[in-house]
């Protein structure tokens, strides 16, 4: 029994809940007979996936849906072995490039060329060329962005591809005036609450309305989210009434924990406290962004209006350098010890006034 | 040195001309000034600074012309001619040259100091002033200060060149401003860099006295202060004792030393009393002195008693060495060719320096050698290395190890053979080309009465010594194996002799060989040595000559000795500046462990104003370890007091100590994006310097202090981050594997499986086994193949846990049993998989075996068996987890049909 989230994720144009303007463009793309090259992108959790296997099975019929992975290796020029998980059916392609590091360049080069120099082979597809989906796109390196352009152009006649992608500011600029930019936005709470009686209803029970409501509001936008949340409350209390509370992930907590540590004491000592916490979320692959958003937030909840927007504003500065550098933790630490060093200041400045 | 050079002569010849002078010195000097003061009222009407610097020439050459005679510096001119100047002067008193003069006279007339300086401090001609005398680079400033104390010391700075016996003038002292000191305190470093040293009364004249400083001098760095002082004789000890003479005190001493003074009432010096000694005080054995007591007096004969004995007996030695040369027609080989270090190798065991205890370990173990044989290495003997077959010196170059073992071989009759890195040790060589029942020839040659140079009779007894056995290297493929097997059966001693005792390759001599340890010989026990050959190569070296030698090149008594060889070449004495130079010059660069680096940059006395090292010097220390460096500072920059709060308390301190670290950190921030830029695409390496700046020096110059260090109380540790790179990487992959597992029902990529569906698959797939047990198991089973979950992903999502869903938490709560019997059930059952991984797959079967045609084939086949089997020991454990896994049923029957292949082969064979 899979999670309601997968059990009920929709398979065709029709039976999307929101943004229908979307479908119905996405419906008579798929009936033209110049299907352009895509790129999907919005925040996580939105239907960017859900909305794409929805298109390719308009473009190809259910055929689509019979899924198989497969494992190849390409060699690095280095001669590393780089293994690329592969999910594909007779009618698209479905790659992770950014599974090789830095090497996505070429894992592009090779794929897509052979992709592309061939041709269709079954004579019942509805189109003589095949999609390769590229999940991930924001985050192909420079160079791979560069080897994706001239192919995008030279094999139209065999392949078209849609890139998914959470922003586009990575993206550069060829690559973007290739594509037709399909933004997929972040449902907003009322379609996100008629998703959840649309499942409630599946399932046969009856979803309160504050409880959808509370849902809706936690999961800030993101279905995915929304749904696995759901889905934890009904096993929580199986009548979903009265004041619910919905558990945060385990990653989220800990969050909150850091920021706590931050604003009760701002000494050396509980620097090193905070590296060792910020370490283990690192390692437990939560990304260094996410991190710095989720205790950034937390931290600004917890002092005072006058400092709010400067660690905010610090939060960004050292962001924007995380994604520059290597290290992520020396940035994260940086962020820390200067929120510690204003918080600090403010306090002791306040208390003085105080007393004087 | 230059300009204390010329007012050494001052010091030395001040009284005499001044008696010279007496009456009619006067005179001249009168002269003298008259005449610069016409020379002045020439151009009194122009007063632009480049004609007065022009002026000042022409005063001081007209000086020279007048009694260049008597006078070997016109600096003592002007300072002579000024005392009795003022009278001369006072007409003319509004000019500069005139207020240069008067400061002058400040200078040296000692009962009215006080108020001409203030005289001259109010005066607008101070510039000029400066111009006037020779070192014009001393400080104006000092003059100015407010505490009539500094003003004294700059006058004692300036004023002892000529004066000696102004000592005892001081003003009165003012009481002490406590507010004042706190704020000379916080401005830190009055004057750094701006004294001079003094001339000293006698080169030795600190002799006899021992030394600590403590604290931050001043103007002085200490390592400096510490120079100083071994430079005019002194001891300079690391802790106050009751032995201690003087204690240098700075500010900020250290509080443990302060409460020694007081327990021993110790003599404390501030910097300037400390110069003041070296400028005053006598050296012990020179007229005017201090008187020696008996005993030292009788040492320092005793000492140099023995030096010239040692020296006839080098030079007895060498004149025997040659007649017997002579008288047995063998080719002379002069000794004034040999190199000093095998002129003056040690001859006897009282000539070794240090380690005297190792090397008579040594000799009676090769004394108890024959004994020892006898009883199969049962017996362990005086110093329990009778049972090793093989010894093992180690310790760092150019302190006798080789010197050591052939001397103690030849004393005890082995004949030495000895195998360095210079000869191939491979592994056949060394078992076909050593014999271990060695005897030696010359035994028989020389008959039976010959001795050898130490009169020891020669044997048939042979000896092996294996130097540089840490240099077995790539060439020497197997030597160390091949020279454990040897050691292991050996009939003769071997000794082993390498540098470093921890090194991988000598492993496995470790066990079979008694280990020798090698200590560098501290200075006293080198000293004697040293000076008895410089005694006899007629070279004079004072004893801190000697000992500056020995500690500049860490106790390296080869490199000691070529250096003085050399340096015999063109001189036959050394000055202690000499002698720091000429270490310096051959230092030996050595790379120190990011550690070292760490703690040296970390260190209260890396930066501030008295540090003499640049900023250059500081960049060097990040290339010794540049991948390390940055990362040994990241992790411990916050482990320190730093220097800069020290003299701040309560919450202003902790400010301030927050702002440093931000710089440090925002500091480290950069480095890592120019780290990026050096790593990146574009390899940009010429950017490492910035890369030291920022990830090394800058962070540290804000935070450098005590507490860091090996013992303190925030000890450095070794870099977490490489141990959290990896695991993170390590998670990383396996968080990669389990998305592609989910990638059939899941259409998240990998962030999304970690932060939202491993939390929404832990109540499904692990809690069950937490609060029901052994009960949820198939539930759970049910539940991870829905999503192509394998046994390891379900360990990954347990591995992945933070906060409460930690691992460890995890694992703990569940019961073993439960873990066991899901493990078990998850084993024996099928389960769903959405892919094979191309590693599980093996490796390409090899050629299928048909029937053999021929034996290459059969050979091939057999090897095949070997396979197989191994294959099949490494898969045992893995048996329950593959049983219900099609591969590996594809695997069995291989394995059968080799073994058949097997039975056929023999039977062929039969």
């Amino acid at each position: 029994m899979s999670l309601w989230v997968d059990k009920f994720r929709p398979k065709t144009l029709d039976d999307l809940h929101y943004h229908q303007s979307l479908s119905t463009r996405l419906k008579s793309l798929a009936a033209s007979a110049d299907f352009p090259h895509m790129l999907f992108y919005g925040p996580s959790g939105a239907g960017k996936k859900t909305r794409i296997s929805c298109t390719l099975r308009q473009l190809f019929g259910s055929g689509v849906e019979k899924l198989k992975i497969d494992q190849r290796v390409f060699i690095s020029p280095s001669k590393r072995k780089l293994e690329i998980n592969i999910v594909q059916s007779n009618f698209h392609i479905e790659i992770t490039p950014s599974e090789a590091g830095n090497y996505d360049r070429v894992v592009i080069q090779d794929l897509l060329k052979e992709i592309a120099q061939t041709q269709q082979v079954d004579l019942n597809a509805k189109h003589r060329f095949k999609v390769v989906v590229i999940n991930e796109a924001d985050s192909l390196s420079r160079d791979a962005q560069a080897a994706l352009r001239r192919t995008m152009e030279k094999y139209m006649s065999n392949m078209r591809i849609i890139l998914c992608a959470n922003s586009t500011s990575k993206l550069i600029a060829p690559i973007k005036s290739r594509c037709l930019l399909m933004r997929v936005a972040a449902p907003n709470p009322k379609e996100m609450q008629i998703v959840l009686e649309h499942v409630a209803k599946k399932l046969k029970f009856d979803l309160p309305e504050e409880a959808s409501q509370q849902i809706a509001e936690d999961s800030g936008g993101n279905m995915r989210k929304a749904l696995l949340v759901f889905e934890a409350l009904k096993m929580q209390s199986p009548d979903l009434s009265g004041s619910l509370k919905i558990a945060k992930p385990d990653w989220e907590t800990y969050c909150h924990k850091v920021a706590d540590l931050i604003v009760q004491e701002q000494s050396p000592a509980r620097v090193l406290e905070v590296r060792a916490k910020l370490y283990e979320l690192l390692t437990h692959c939560i990304p260094p962004t996410i991190i710095l958003k989720t205790i950034a937030e937390q931290v600004v909840e917890r002092v005072d209006e006058a400092i709010k927007a400067d660690v905010m504003h610090w939060a960004a500065f050292y962001e924007t350098r995380m994604r520059l550098g290597n290290k992520k933790i020396y940035h994260l630490e940086a962020w820390v010890v200067k929120v510690m060093s204003l918080y600090k200041h403010f306090m002791y400045n306040f208390d003085m006034a105080d007393y004087e | 040195m230059a300009p204390a050079k010329s007012s050494k002569n001052v010091a030395r010849t001040g009284k005499d001309l001044r008696s010279f002078f007496g009456g009619a010195g006067g005179d001249i000097i009168h002269k003298a000034t008259t005449k610069s003061d016409r020379t002045m009222m020439v151009d009194s009407d122009d007063i632009s600074p480049k004609k007065s610097l022009k002026r000042k020439n022409i005063v001081i050459s007209s000086d020279e012309e007048d009694n260049s005679v008597a006078l070997p510096s016109p600096k003592k001119k002007v300072a002579v001619a000024a005392k009795s100047a003022p009278k001369v002067v006072s007409p003319a008193s509004t000019s500069k040259v005139a207020a240069s003069k008067a400061v002058a006279s400040a200078l040296t007339s000692k009962t009215t100091a006080p108020k001409v300086v203030a005289l001259a401090s109010t005066s607008k001609a101070t510039t000029s002033a400066s111009k006037a005398k020779t070192n014009g680079k001393a400080p104006v400033k000092s003059k100015k200060s407010k505490d009539g104390e500094f003003a004294v010391d700059s006058y004692e700075d300036e004023a002892e060149e000529s004066e000696d016996n102004c000592e005892d003038a001081k003003p009165p002292a003012k009481p002490f401003n406590w507010a004042a000191a706190k704020a000379a305190r916080l401005a830190g470093p009055s004057a750094p860099g701006s004294k001079q040293v003094p001339e000293a009364k006698s080169p030795n004249c600190l002799e006899g006295l021992a030394f600590v400083f403590t604290g931050e001098l001043n103007s002085f760095s200490r390592d400096e202060a510490t120079d100083l002082a071994k430079r005019f004789g002194g001891r300079v000890v690391g802790q106050p004792s009751s032995k201690t003479s003087f204690v240098v005190l700075g500010d900020n001493a250290g509080p443990a030393k302060l409460k020694a003074i007081k327990k021993h009432q110790l003599k404390t010096l501030s910097e300037d009393e400390f110069l003041h000694l070296i400028a005053t005080r006598q050296g012990p054995g020179e007229p005017g002195g201090e008187v020696l007591d008996e005993k030292t007096k009788k040492k320092i004969e005793k000492e140099q008693a023995t030096i010239k004995q040692a020296a006839r007996e080098l030079e007895r030695r060498e004149k025997q060495a040659s007649k017997e040369a002579d008288k047995s027609n063998r080719s002379k080989t002069d000794v004034s060719n040999q190199l000093w270090t095998t002129r003056y190798a040690p001859q006897s065991l009282k000539d070794i320096c240090g380690n005297k205890g190792q090397v008579e370990k040594l000799r009676q173990w090769l004394h108890d050698w024959s004994d020892s044989l006898k009883c199969g290495f049962k017996k362990p003997g005086k110093h329990a290395t009778n049972v090793y077959r093989a010894m093992m010196i180690t310790g760092p170059p150019g302190i006798g190890k080789t010197t050591s073992a052939h001397l103690c071989a030849k004393l005890e009759g082995f004949t030495p053979i000895e195998l360095n890195a210079s000869d191939a040790r491979n592994k056949k060589l060394l078992e076909s080309a050593m014999n271990i029942n060695n005897l030696s020839l010359d035994g028989w040659m020389g008959g039976n009465d010959a001795t050898n140079a130490a009169g020891v009779r020669i044997t048939d007894k042979t000896c092996l010594i294996m130097d540089e056995v840490d240099g077995m290297s790539a060439g020497d493929r197997g030597g160390v194996g091949a020279l454990n097997a040897l050691i292991k059966k050996t009939k003769i001693p071997i000794i082993c002799i390498a540098n470093d005792r921890g090194a991988q390759k000598l492993k496995p001599l470790v066990a079979n060989t008694f280990s020798l340890p090698f200590k560098r010989p501290e200075a006293q026990a080198v000293r004697s040595r040293i000076m008895t050959i410089a005694y006899k190569e007629n070279m004079k070296l004072p004893a801190n000559v000697v000992d500056q030698l020995v500690a500049g090149s860490q106790s390296d008594i080869r490199q000691v000795l070529n250096m003085l060889s050399t340096w015999r070449l063109s001189g036959s004495s050394m000055d202690f500046d000499e002698a720091k130079n000429l270490t310096k010059i051959n230092e030996k660069y050595t790379i120190l462990t990011p550690f070292d680096v760490t703690n040296k940059i970390l260190s209260p006395y890396a930066f501030g104003p008295n540090v003499r090292e640049t900023l250059g010097d500081k960049m060097e220390l990040y290339f010794h370890d540049h991948s390390f460096v940055p990362l040994f500072i990241q992790e411990n920059y916050l482990k320190t007091q730093p220097v800069k709060v020290r003299n701040l308390e309560g919450p202003p301190k902790m400010l301030k100590q927050l702002e440093l670290m931000d710089q440090a950190a925002s500091s480290i921030s950069d480095a890592d994006l120019v780290d990026a830029l050096i790593h990146g695409p574009e390899q940009h390496w010429s950017l490492m310097p910035l890369h030291a700046v920022c990830s090394m020096v800058r962070p540290a110059s804000f935070l450098f202090g005590p507490g860091g260090g090996y013992g303190g109380q925030n000890p450095m540790t070794f870099p977490q981050w490489l141990g959290h790179n990896s695991k993170q990487n390590k998670l990383n992959r396996q968080l990669g594997d389990v998305q592609v597992r989910m990638r059939l029902k899941v259409s998240g990529d990998k962030h999304e499986i970690r932060q939202s569906y491993i939390p929404a698959l832990f109540p499904h797939v692990i809690k069950p086994l937490i609060d029901v047990g052994a009960a949820a198991v198939d539930e759970v089973i049910e539940r991870m193949d829905e999503y192509y979950l394998s046994r390891e992903d379900w360990d990954t999502v347990v591995e992945l846990g933070v906060d409460a869903q930690k691992d460890d938490i995890v694992n703990k709560l569940i019961k073993p049993a439960t873990k066991t019997l899901f493990t078990k059930r998850y084993n024996s059952t099928d389960h769903p998989i959405p892919f094979h991984k191309a590693t599980d797959l093996g490796k390409a079967p090899k050629k299928l075996s048909g029937p053999a045609p021929d034996l290459d084939d059969v050979f091939d086949l057999d090897d095949q068996v070997v396979d197989a089997s191994d294959d099949e020991k490494g898969k045992v454990k893995d048996e329950d987890e593959l049983a219900a896994d099609k591969l590996f049923r594809a695997r069995k029957p291989k394995t059968r049909k080799t073994t058949t292949v097997k039975g056929r082969k023999t039977r062929d064979f039969m």
